[in-house]
């Protein structure tokens, strides 16, 4: 299954919102959706989900306009909330059913999430009487109990223990093994990194850059090189302006000329004592910065 | 229509297991309970305490007169037409009656100026004292029959004069207000409370959903049309179910304490609604409080905060007061077929207590009934559907709550 989002705009009163958003996400992957807080993320996501319409753009499922009838989404808003005085079975039963599933199907599926996710002693628990992190795991179920097609998660892993966080990751991959469409919206890059094959930046209600993980850092300018040296205080005299020191105490040395890599490869070597020589991948981080940062 | 029967159940159930709903409901049934045992309760302490006030003597009351004749007249005739009070001619004059108040011997004093003229004297004037009215229309009656002999009359020809009484009947052919008017007014103050109190309800409920950050899953889980609807049949049905409660322990009650209640007939009239009127009753309940229900709903869609709901359901709660204060005025000066009235007959959000009390209190051909009942069931349905799209509007705006024409703009957008 493939989905595509195709120019979505949007404006609230004279406000564009959304300036032709477009992605594809393919099902038995997770796409990480990412952008500055008030980018547009939670707008085309809530498009998507067809809780308002969009003003222009299509939204298609292998190729022809998406039917809500039958496609089911799960979510996880980055908002949590459910009603924190009703028992815990009570809402997520009444959210399966609102999501499609007859009584003993959601009852069914239900308790099997609240044993994988190992809440099933606070079935009858009033939400409010639960950790902030267990009512996070409880608000999970809701996304996931009516077996959607597509899965979004925004911000799933704020709040929860590394147990947990374990767990989570577990039912993700999961999912996407399962051949499901996971979206993945966060600000925790490693954990993007980690699950997404694919991303797309959004910034000021656009796409600033979309495409497969691998690829986007493949193409990023080899033009820097890390160096890692026991004493680096003559390899930065040596290359002045061009080095500067990262956190780790690495040095990173900007090449005037990559054509010519080899060469000054070679002569560190030769020169001083070197650990270690590479050239510089960016992170995911470094690539968000540089799609969104202030200076674009 | 799946979604929407989940919804309505869910609401439904959230009612009912509701300690609040729960407590006020059987509050109030305990409360009409005690109303109808009045009577019953009454009897069984008046019986108890009727006993010892046999022996305590009665109050004294004083008559004095110059006119020694006068003054044996106004005893005699008094000592009659007040039963309770030991009637005395005051021997020392007016300052002595007064003295005698003063220290109690007696409660009170009539000094006679002439047969048609006295001066009242009591030591603190009770707010139900009708001593006065008694002596006025017994005084009345001595000065006539005195007046009459004198010119001639016998005693007996002149009683007969003043004791002459007319017979009438009285029949309405159309409706009889006083019959009417206290069913009419119990079930308008029921639709006025039930009204407030359950839009209250809905609107808390919109709001809560919305400030607990719920509202972000029901809305991609749910239609909007279906969770208005929902909600609000629900309230309508727990509404419903709670005046049922309440006004079925109502006729129990009275059946069981029918004799004691005797021939009152306002509490009778109240109990013998008629069925054609029950069943307009029921009709005028319903839609009016699904229309008011509605846009309580949209109004706890806007505001972000539980403490914002007070302020912004103004507008519609003074709306409101405003039918309702119109038609109670129409209804207590009994005139029930002004313009006002009928032309608030028409209009939705007052048709539903207007048009009922005018078919209580009044004739109205059925047409205009109809016309009525038609306006009011299309524009309850166009309200449920522009208020699920404000809905829809409204839950995703945080912030200040926007103002109704920005919300109206954006529901025209969308």
């Amino acid at each position: 299954m493939r989905l595509e989002l195709a120019d979505i705009e949007k404006s609230f009163g004279e406000k564009r919102v959304l300036k032709g958003v477009s992605f594809t996400a393919d099902g038995g992957k997770a796409f990480g959706l990412l952008g500055r807080n008030g980018a547009g993320k939670t707008t085309s996501i809530r498009i998507l989900m067809n809780v308002f319409p969009a003003d222009g753009g299509e939204i298609r499922i292998d190729g022809i306009p998406i039917d809500y009838r039958k496609i089911r989404f799960g979510y996880l808003p980055e908002e949590r909330g459910l009603y924190p005085k009703k028992p815990v079975i009570d809402q997520l039963v009444y959210f399966a059913e609102l999501k499609g599933m007859n009584r003993t199907d959601a009852i069914k599926a239900v308790d099997y999430w609240l044993k994988r996710l190992e809440m099933s002693e606070y079935r009858g628990k009033r939400l409010d009487t639960l950790s902030k992190g267990n009512q996070q795991k409880i608000q999970l179920v809701t996304a996931l109990a009516h077996d959607p097609e597509i899965v979004i998660l925004d911000e799933p892993f704020s709040g929860l223990d590394p147990v947990n966080a374990m767990l989570l990751k577990n039912v993700v991959k999961e999912q996407i093994t399962r051949g499901k469409i996971v979206l993945f919206s966060s600000h925790q890059m490693n954990y993007i990194e980690e699950f997404c094959d694919s991303i797309g930046i959004i910034h000021d209600g656009k796409v600033a850059i979309c495409g497969d993980l691998r690829d986007i850092k493949r193409d990023y300018p080899r033009d820097r090189l890390v160096v890692a040296a026991q004493n680096p205080e003559p390899i930065r005299a040596d290359f002045g302006d061009a080095c500067t020191v990262c956190e780790d105490g690495a040095l990173l040395i900007r090449l005037d000329c990559p054509d010519r890599k080899q060469e000054v490869m070679k002569r560190l070597v030769e020169r001083y004592d070197v650990d270690e020589i590479k050239v510089f991948e960016p992170s995911l981080n470094d690539i968000f910065i540089e799609y969104t940062g202030e200076q674009r | 229509m799946k979604q929407f029967s989940k919804i309505l159940k869910f609401e439904l159930k959230n009612y009912c297991k509701n300690k609040i709903f729960i407590g006020v409901t059987l509050f109030l049934v305990i409360a009409i309970a005690v109303l109808m045992f009045i009577p019953n309760l009454a009897a069984f302490f008046s019986s108890e305490e009727a006993q010892p006030s046999e022996g305590t003597p009665a109050s004294v009351m004083l008559v004095c007169a110059e006119d020694a004749e006068l003054a044996a007249l106004v005893q005699s005739s008094f000592a009659a037409a007040f039963p309770d009070y030991e009637v005395k001619l005051a021997a020392g004059g007016a300052e002595d009656a007064k003295a005698q108040i003063v220290s109690g011997e007696a409660e009170c004093a009539f000094v006679m100026d002439t047969a048609a003229s006295y001066t009242y004297y009591v030591n603190n004037l009770s707010m139900y004292d009708t001593n006065c009215t008694v002596a006025d229309t017994v005084l009345q009656e001595v000065y006539r029959t005195t007046a009459m002999v004198a010119s001639g009359m016998t005693p007996e020809q002149a009683g007969e004069i003043l004791s002459v009484q007319v017979e009438s009947r009285t029949e309405a052919l159309g409706k009889d207000q006083m019959e009417n008017f206290f069913y009419t007014y119990i079930m308008i103050f029921a639709l006025y409370m039930v009204i407030l109190l359950y839009g209250q309800m809905v609107a808390t409920n919109v709001a809560t959903e919305k400030s607990s950050r719920a509202m972000e899953l029901l809305i991609t889980s749910a239609n909007p049309t279906a969770m208005m609807f929902g909600k609000v049949l629900a309230s309508c049905i727990a509404g419903l179910i709670q005046l049922t409660a309440v006004f079925g322990s109502a006729v129990l009650f009275y059946q069981i304490n029918r004799s004691a209640w005797g021939d009152n007939e306002i509490i009778a009239s109240i109990f013998n609604i008629p069925l054609p009127l029950f069943i307009f009753l029921l009709v005028f309940f319903v839609l009016g409080f699904l229309i008011y229900a509605f846009l309580y709903g949209a109004i706890g869609s806007t505001a972000s905060k539980l403490e914002d709901i007070n302020t912004s359901v103004m507008p519609i709660t003074f709306l409101f007061i405003i039918a309702f204060m119109v038609v109670v005025l129409s209804m207590t000066s009994g005139n029930t077929d002004s313009i006002l009235i009928k032309v608030c007959s028409y209009i939705p959000f007052t048709s539903p207590m207007a048009m009922f009390t005018r078919i209580c209190m009044s004739t109205v051909p059925w047409y205009e009934i109809a016309v009525s009942i038609a306006i009011l069931i299309g524009s309850t349905v166009g309200i449920g559907i522009l208020s699920a799209k404000i809905y829809r509007v409204g839950v995703l705006l945080y912030g200040t709550p926007p103002k109704p024409a920005a919300i109206l703009k954006a529901v025209w957008k969308a």
